[in-house]
């Protein structure tokens, strides 16, 4: 059945497009794009922003030097008292401090996902015009469902990929990701009378370690 | 919502009538005021601060138009790219044929429940009640959404589905529903119930469906943007996903997102980006669903690409920023419209998915003020696209055999004969001027008219006829002159 209807809609399509008179849209190449492709903005001042808006959707921001980033993760850790997390499969050894149960991912089921009080992950990059934290689910961001069900995200932004505005992540991506999410904030809602609630579903609590590895 | 709305355009009342109920409510109408000012604020406090708006717009607009106008080649490319990745594309040219792509690939996995992320694309087939009645049951997890299913409610905005629902309503549905004995109508105690509940959900049930916002035909992904994370659930815990979109959702190339994303956030919510955007491809070993179904609907979209005023309306990205600023939409809220499609977008769309054999009332459901226009982040022309609906509504009812019956269109007929001689005209006015005499009070106004007359006179007054017109008054002028 499906094949029938497929070769039917494909020709209804092409019949419909067959006639068009006047006036044609632009082809691909020829497509406007005016709109602001890079930033224009100093590395603090990028930075700043980026720092600036993750506050503003709650999120709790420290920043260190790429020296004192296993003692931040351990401090952060600590701080929040929780003591099981996971971990994804390719997180960097050093990352996973002392004193902590961690679960490290080597095919976790969910139910051992769910019962963890947090995860530590790194990230692709962030940007900094709507504070944005962007996962591509690699071995050190790990498998979606481990930045999902754990109620507390501690995730580690090195500043040297922090972007200014969104064209300049997909100017990174020459080969387009198979997997992707994009975090601004926590989950939130207003669907009750317009009232911003956060953690709706999604880790309620989220942290970022902005890793100052400039010299 | 002392009267269920009816939200199939084959059998929704004209959009006057289903107006009137919900003008008397006045809790509804101040709900609807309240999420419509809140939503459209922020999105112009969001433009305002984007210096590149207006280069955004011409951007998605310009890319959205070129995407229509190859959308075979597109649709093509994104079933390749998809099924090379590991996923199985469906092609369902109506309603029933998604319905039952959909059933039988549920009945493979043996499926008794489902969970479904927000999609309008579902509601506009109408999804749930039929797998109700095949023994499967849907269960909607975007907390308005899960709002209207446990209350039987029905959505008024796109965006904001359950904005006409008030706290206490909401506490009285999950009570009952959850079973919860003691529940207080605070928005985060029932956020947070609406959190249990729905875990249980999404770490048991292994079959998902969803919606899309875009369908990437250079790599054959798609992508969800949401704000809470039940549908980051649904595109990650289960085992099956079925994902069910519009044949327009399609965009060439996943760079595209950053033009697409940009517009939309803020033009839905009036957020520089929305809290969660999942992307991802066919199957990927290991990590999310390990089966994948694309079902590709057509539903009346195809018929829609011939002419360009009309093709425009399939630009459309469903941000609800239409609505939000619509001076009609903004006093009667949703279910007016009796479509799963509200707003000036469903006042376009509807009727051209019902092929104008329904939902004809819709395309005069508008001032022509054009603010829809303004706000659209791809540039659809509304007003532009009403006005031409309009005149296809009047060629059918020229076309009707009951056009005798109606005093409208006799009215129009004894018009244009009138219209057409200045003798005949002349002498109407100076009838219009002695009957109408009777109905002007002393302030110089007509409040009330008798028949046909008084469907003007019930919303508006009428100035009275002047007791001389100006062809009058310049001849008789003239010849005073000329004494």
């Amino acid at each position: 059945m499906t094949a029938g209807s497929r070769r039917r809609m494909l020709d209804q399509i092409r019949a419909g497009l067959s006639g068009i008179t006047g006036k044609r849209a632009a082809d691909y190449a020829d497509l406007p794009r005016t709109y602001k492709q890079h930033g224009s903005m100093s590395v603090a001042a990028k930075l700043a922003l980026m720092v600036e808006r993750l506050v503003e959707y709650d999120a709790e921001v420290v920043e260190c030097a790429e020296s004192a980033l296993v003692a931040t993760i351990a401090a952060q850790i600590a701080a929040s008292g929780r003591r099981v997390l996971v971990a994804p499969s390719g997180l960097p050894r050093q990352w996973l401090v002392p004193d902590v149960n961690w679960r490290v991912d080597h095919e976790l089921l969910h139910e051992q996902i769910e019962e963890a009080e947090g995860v530590v992950t790194a990230s692709f990059c962030g940007v900094a015009e709507s504070g944005t934290i962007v996962l591509h689910h690699s071995p050190t961001e790990g498998r979606r469902v481990l930045t999902l069900l754990p109620d507390w995200h501690l995730c580690v932004l090195r500043a040297s990929d922090v972007v200014e505005t969104l064209p300049e992540y997909f100017a990174r991506c020459p080969v387009p990701p198979r997997l992707a999410t994009y975090i601004s904030g926590p989950s939130a809602t207003a669907d009750i009378e317009m009232t911003r609630i956060k953690g709706v579903h999604g880790p309620r609590f989220l942290s970022v370690i902005l890793v100052r590895d400039e010299a | 919502m002392s009267e269920h709305p009816v939200m199939d355009p084959r059998v929704a009342p004209p959009f006057p009538e289903a107006a009137l109920p919900v003008l008397r409510n006045a809790q509804l109408r101040k709900n609807v005021a309240h999420a419509t000012d809140v939503i459209q604020g922020k999105r112009n406090r969001l433009v305002t601060e984007k210096t590149d708006w207006s280069e955004l717009r011409d951007a998605a607009s310009a890319l959205r138009a070129h995407t229509l106008e190859h959308l075979g080649e597109y649709l093509e490319q994104f079933e390749e790219r998809c099924t090379g990745a590991g996923g199985v594309v469906h092609w369902a040219a109506d309603a029933e044929e998604a319905r039952a792509i959909i059933l039988a690939i549920l009945r493979e996995e043996e499926a008794d429940q489902v969970i479904k992320i927000k999609t309008m694309t579902s509601a506009e087939i109408q999804l749930n009640p039929f797998l109700a009645q095949h023994g499967i049951e849907p269960h909607e997890t975007d907390l308005a959404e899960i709002i209207l299913q446990l209350g039987g409610g029905e959505p008024s905005h796109i965006v904001v589905p359950a904005l006409h629902v008030n706290r206490s309503q909401v506490r009285e549905i999950f009570a009952r529903a959850m079973g919860l004995a003691v529940l207080s109508d605070d928005p985060q105690t029932l956020t947070a119930a609406a959190r249990t509940y729905l875990r249980q959900k999404f770490l048991t049930v292994p079959t998902a469906i969803s919606g899309a916002n875009f369908l990437i035909a250079e790599t054959g992904g798609a992508a969800i943007v949401e704000s809470e994370g039940n549908g980051r659930m649904c595109l990650t815990l289960p085992r099956t996903m079925i994902t069910l979109a519009g044949i327009e959702k399609v965009i060439p190339r996943f760079s595209d997102l950053e033009v697409m994303l940009q517009v939309l956030a803020r033009s839905a919510t009036g957020e520089r980006m929305n809290p969660y955007t999942s992307l991802w491809t066919g199957v990927t070993p290991g990590d999310g669903p390990q089966r994948f179904h694309v079902v590709l609907l057509d539903n009346g979209r195809s018929a829609m690409l011939r002419r360009e005023v009309e093709r425009q309306t399939l630009k459309c990205i469903r941000c609800g920023a239409c609505m939000n600023t619509c001076p009609v939409y903004r006093q009667t809220g949703g279910h007016a419209y009796g479509s799963v499609y509200p707003g000036p977008i469903g006042a376009i769309l509807t009727p051209q998915l019902q092929k104008l054999e329904h939902a004809q009332t819709l395309p005069y459901a508008s001032s022509l003020c054009g603010a829809c226009y303004d706000v659209c982040p791809v540039k659809i022309n509304i007003p532009e696209v009403l006005i031409d609906l309009r005149a296809q509504v009047t060629e059918k009812e020229r076309a009707s055999e009951r056009r005798f019956f109606d005093p409208i269109y006799l009215g129009m007929v004894v018009a244009n004969w009138v219209f057409a001689n200045s003798g005949r005209f002349r002498l109407a006015q100076r009838a219009a001027r002695i009957g109408l005499w009777l109905f002007t009070r002393k302030d110089g106004w007509i409040h009330s008219l008798p028949g046909v007359g008084g469907r003007w006179t019930m919303t508006r007054d009428l100035r009275g006829i002047p007791k001389q017109t100006f062809r009058e008054w310049w001849e008789k002028r003239g010849k005073e002159r000329a004494q």
